[in-house]
C-alpha cells in the first residue's frame, strides 16, 4: 500500500474513496437522500465533479426512495447509476430495491448503504448485508477506505456482468475512518446503448415475475460458484491450523491487527469474504471441517455464519459466544478471539465515561421554539421526529421518534386515543427536510381525516444534522447549479391544511400569540390540523450572520436555573464556586432568547 | 509506528486537526489510519479521533496502546485517558501547571489573543508538534497549513501554530 512520492495519494474519507470509486467507474448519475454516516459520498462527489470537471449528474434527492428510483431509471437508459442512503434510508428504498432485483438492469446499478453498529447515530442496527440476502442483491463489504474504492469499480463490474443491483455495504468505520488511498484516471462514462422496449421485463406482470424470480435466482447461483469474491480468502501465512477465524467488512480490520499484533494467535487462519451474500457455501463448510473450530466474526448479524450448512463445529453469533447487539470494538474482539483460542484475557483498567450528552447548538433556533411550546402547550404529548430537533428531549419537547415523518402519522393516531388529566393534545414537530422527506403524504393523511393536533414544522432551511445539505425549498441542486425551490407554505396549503402562519422562534412574544391561536384552532374549537412553520437559519449553515451582541447575567440573578433546566442552553454555566451562573461567551451566539424569557430579568446586554 | 487519540467537544476541530497530519503523513508515503466522529454525537458532544500510523487495518486504536492522548478540553481526557499505554504522554488545552505524563498549554487563552479561541486546536498541534516521537514536524505542518487558498484562513492558521510553537519554547 506503501506510495513512495505519488502525488496521487490523499488521506481520504471512505466515504471520499467511495465517491471517487463512483467516478473513476464512469458513472453518470448519482442520487441521495443525506444520513449519518453515509452523507459524504454525495458531498465528495460533487468536490470530485469539480476538481476532475467531470460531467456526473449528482442531486439530492427528496427521499432515498425516489434517489433509488432516479438511479435505477438512469440504469435502465443505459449508463451507469449509483444510489447512496443511511441503512435506515434502504427501509424507505425498499420497495423499488426488492422489485428492481427482479427485474434487473442495464447500466452497472451500484446502491451504497451505510451501516452503523453501536449504534452511533441511528434508530436500528440492521445489516443491510442481510437486506440483501432479503432482496436476493449481492453485496460486496468493504474493511478499509482502500478497499472501499476498489470495491465500488468492482460492484459496477459486477452489476453489468450479471444484470443485477449490487449492494456496497460500508460500516461506519469505513465511512467515517480515513486512510492513505492511491487514485487512478476515471474511464470514460459507460454506456450500454439506448432504452430498449420490452414490457415482459420492464413492466412485467406476475406471470413474467415468475419467470424473472427464476433468472434472479440463476445469477446468484452463478455468483455463489463463479466469482472468487464470494469464497473466504485466507488473509495470513501457515495454513493447516486447528483454528479458523471467517470474518468481512469493517470487523476484519479489527480482526486482522489482533491477530497481527498477538504472538499466542500467529496460528489461527484467518479467512475474509468480500462477497458476504451470495456466499459460496461449499468453500464455507470446506473450511469448517478441515478446522476443529470455526470463529465467525461479523458485523451486525450472522450473516455469513447462517449460510454454512453444518454449524456444529461454528463459534459464533448462533452459538451465543459473539454478543447479538452492540459495535463490535477491537477490544471485544480481542477478548472473543483470545477465550476461543483458549488464552488469558488482556486485564484492562475500566474508562471513567462521563461523555456529554448531545446538545442543540447555542443560538439554534430550534431551542426557543421548543421552549415557547413548552410555555403554551405544557404537558401535551410531542410526537417527534428525526433530525437536530430530536435533540427536543432534552427541552421535555419530544417524547416520540420512530423514524422519518412518523411525528405526523402518528399524532394522527395519537390523536384518536384517550387522554390521562393534563395530557390532552399532540403536538407534533418536524424539521423542513424531513418534511419534504416523508411528511407530507402523513399531512395530507392527517388533514383528510380530520385528526386533531398541531404541527410545528420546524425550518431552518438546511439537512442541518447530516452537515448542512440542501432541502427542496432552495433554488439551487446539490452542485451549486440552479433548481427550481417549491415553496413550503404552497405545499402545506396544497396538503389541505386550512390554519398556516410563520413565526419567528427569536420572538418569544410573537411565536407564543401564534402557537396560542393553533391551540384554539385545533383544540378548542376542533378544527383540524393547525400548522405553525417556525422560521430561522441554522446558525451552522454557510453564509449565515451571527449577531454579535454579547450577554452577561446580573444582580438580579436568583439561582432559578432555568436557564439550564428549561432553556438548556450549553453557552451557561453554574460557576459552584462563587455560586453564580456565567455566559461562555466563546459559545453564546448571540440570539438574545434567554434575555426574553430570563423569569428574573437579569440578563442583559455586555456594556448595557 | 505510532498511535494518537484526540479528542474534546464537538466543533472544537478535532477533525480538522486528524486530516492535516494524516494528510502529511500520506505525503510522506506512510501508511495512516484514522476514525472520528459525525452525526449526532457532534452536536457538542464528546468527541475523539482516532490516529494510526504504521501497518494496520482498522481505525480504531485499543485501550492501552496510544502513544498520545491530545485533550481540546481538559473534562473529556477522562473519558480517553484509558487508551493511554504505559508511558504514553497527554498533551492537554488547559490553564493547570503540568504533572509528570501531562504536558498543558492554555491553548484557548493563546486563541483568544490572537482574536478567535477557534484557533485553539491549531495553537495546540503547533506545541504538540514540539514535543519527542510526535509524529509531524512543526515545519511539515507548516508546509500543510500553508496550502490554504483563504489568504485570511491561512494566515490565522499559521499565526496559531506558531503561538503554540512559542509556548513550548
Amino acid at each position: 500500500m506503501t506510495q513512495q512520492n505519488n502525488p496521487d495519494v490523499r488521506f481520504l474519507m471512505g466515504n471520499e474513496a467511495i465517491g471517487r470509486g463512483i467516478v473513476e467507474a464512469g458513472c453518470t448519475v448519482a442520487a441521495a437522500y443525506p444520513g449519518t454516516p453515509s452523507s459524504e459520498v454525495l458531498e465528495s462527489l460533487v468536490r470530485w465533479k469539480k476538481e476532475l470537471n467531470h460531467p456526473i449528474y449528482v442531486e439530492w434527492s427528496v427521499n432515498e426512495k425516489v434517489a433509488f428510483e432516479v438511479a435505477y431509471g438512469a440504469s435502465l437508459g443505459g449508463v451507469r447509476a449509483a444510489a447512496a442512503m443511511k441503512m435506515v434510508g434502504l427501509n424507505v428504498a425498499s420497495d423499488p430495491f426488492l422489485s428492481a432485483a427482479y427485474l434487473g438492469i442495464r447500466g452497472g446499478l451500484v446502491v451504497v448503504v451505510a451501516d452503523d453498529p453501536g449504534p452511533h447515530s441511528s434508530q436500528t442496527e440492521q445489516d443491510s448485508r442481510f437486506f440483501a440476502w432479503f432482496a436476493k442483491v449481492p453485496v460486496l463489504d468493504p474493511g478499509t477506505p482502500a478497499e472501499a474504492l476498489e470495491m465500488t469499480l468492482r460492484a459496477f463490474e459486477l452489476s453489468e456482468k450479471y444484470q443485477v443491483p449490487v449492494l456496497l455495504r460500508p460500516c461506519l468505520r469505513v465511512c467515517h475512518a480515513r486512510q492513505n488511498v492511491s487514485l487512478n484516471t476515471p474511464r470514460p462514462a459507460a454506456y450500454v446503448g439506448p432504452f430498449k422496449k420490452d414490457w415482459t421485463r420492464w413492466a412485467a406482470i406476475p406471470k413474467y415475475r415468475l419467470k424473472l424470480h427464476g433468472e434472479l435466482n440463476e445469477k446468484l447461483a452463478r455468483i455463489e460458484r463463479e466469482e472468487p469474491a464470494a469464497s473466504p480468502v485466507l488473509l495470513n501465512e501457515g495454513a493447516g491450523n486447528s483454528i479458523a477465524l471467517v470474518t468481512s467488512g469493517s470487523v476484519s480490520s479489527h480482526v486482522r491487527d489482533i491477530v497481527a499484533s498477538d504472538e499466542r494467535l500467529q496460528g489461527i487462519d484467518v479467512y475474509k469474504v468480500d462477497l458476504p451474500f451470495p456466499a459460496n457455501r461449499d468453500a464455507l463448510q470446506k473450511i469448517v471441517d478441515e478446522h476443529e473450530r470455526t470463529l465467525v466474526v461479523e458485523e451486525t448479524y450472522p450473516v455469513l455464519e447462517l449460510q454454512i450448512k453444518d454449524r456444529r463445529k461454528v463459534t459464533g453469533r448462533l452459538s451465543g459466544d459473539v454478543p447479538s447487539q452492540g459495535e463490535l470494538l477491537p477490544e471485544l474482539v480481542e477478548e472473543i478471539v483470545l477465550r476461543v483460542c483458549g488464552k488469558e484475557p488482556v486485564l484492562r483498567e475500566a474508562p471513567v465515561v462521563k461523555p456529554r450528552r448531545p446538545s442543540l447548538c447555542p443560538g439554534c433556533p430550534h431551542r426557543p421554539a421548543f421552549y415557547t411550546m413548552r410555555q403554551v402547550f405544557d404537558q401535551a404529548v410531542y410526537t417527534g421526529d428525526i433530525g437536530c430537533y430530536t435533540l427536543g428531549i432534552n427541552m421535555g419537547a419530544v417524547d416520540t421518534c420512530l423514524c422519518m415523518g412518523a411525528s405526523i402519522g402518528m399524532a394522527g393516531g395519537m390523536s384518536r386515543a384517550p387522554f390521562t388529566e393534563g395530557q390532552t393534545r399532540v403536538v407534533a414537530t418536524i424539521g423542513d427536510s424531513t418534511f419534504y422527506h416523508a411528511g407530507v403524504p402523513a399531512l395530507v393523511n392527517a388533514v383528510h381525516t380530520r385528526a386533531r393536533f398541531v404541527l410545528v414544522i420546524m425550518d431552518n432551511n438546511i439537512t442541518a444534522m447530516t452537515g448542512g445539505q440542501p432541502t427542496p425549498a432552495q433554488d439551487f441542486l446539490a452542485d451549486g447549479s440552479p433548481g427550481v425551490a417549491v415553496d413550503m407554505e404552497r405545499l402545506v396549503r396544497g396538503c389541505g391544511v386550512d390554519f398556516l402562519e410563520i413565526a419567528d422562534p427569536y420572538d418569544a412574544e410573537g411565536m407564543k400569540q401564534i402557537l396560542e391561536k393553533a391551540r384554539s384552532y385545533a383544540f378548542d374549537d376542533d378544527k383540524g390540523v393547525a400548522v405553525v412553520i417556525t422560521r430561522r437559519p441554522c446558525v451552522r449553515a454557510p453564509k449565515v450572520e451571527l449577531p454579535s451582541d454579547r450577554f452577561e447575567i446580573g444582580e438580579a440573578c436568583d439561582l432559578c436555573m432555568s436557564c439550564l433546566r428549561d432553556l438548556e442552553c450549553p453557552a451557561f454555566h453554574y460557576v459552584k464556586s462563587e455560586k453564580r451562573m456565567e455566559i461562555d461567551a466563546d459559545l453564546c451566539a448571540g440570539c438574545g432568547f434567554c434575555v426574553q424569557v430570563c423569569p428574573s430579568q437579569a440578563i442583559k446586554a455586555k456594556g448595557a | 509506528m505510532a498511535e494518537l487519540i484526540l479528542c474534546g467537544r464537538g466543533g472544537q476541530g478535532i477533525v480538522f486537526l486528524t486530516r492535516q497530519i494524516g494528510q502529511v503523513l500520506s505525503a510522506k508515503g506512510l501508511n495512516v489510519v484514522s476514525s472520528e466522529t459525525h452525526g449526532m454525537a457532534v452536536r457538542g458532544g464528546s468527541i475523539n479521533s482516532h490516529l494510526r500510523i504504521g501497518g494496520f487495518f482498522s481505525p480504531l486504536i485499543r485501550a492501552g496502546h496510544a502513544d498520545f492522548l491530545i485533550s481540546l478540553d481538559a473534562t473529556e481526557t477522562d473519558n480517553n485517558k484509558h487508551y493511554l499505554k504505559p508511558g504514553g504522554l497527554i498533551v492537554e488545552n488547559s490553564t493547570l501547571a503540568e504533572e509528570p505524563g501531562i504536558k498543558r498549554i492554555d491553548a484557548a487563552g493563546l486563541a483568544r489573543e490572537l482574536g478567535r479561541v477557534q484557533l485553539e486546536n491549531v495553537v495546540l498541534l503547533g506545541y504538540a508538534a514540539t514535543l519527542e516521537g510526535f509524529p509531524v514536524t512543526v515545519e511539515q505542518i507548516r508546509g500543510q497549513l500553508s496550502k490554504e487558498p483563504r489568504e485570511q484562513v491561512r494566515s490565522l492558521n499559521l499565526r496559531a501554530l506558531q503561538a503554540g510553537v512559542d509556548a513550548a519554547a
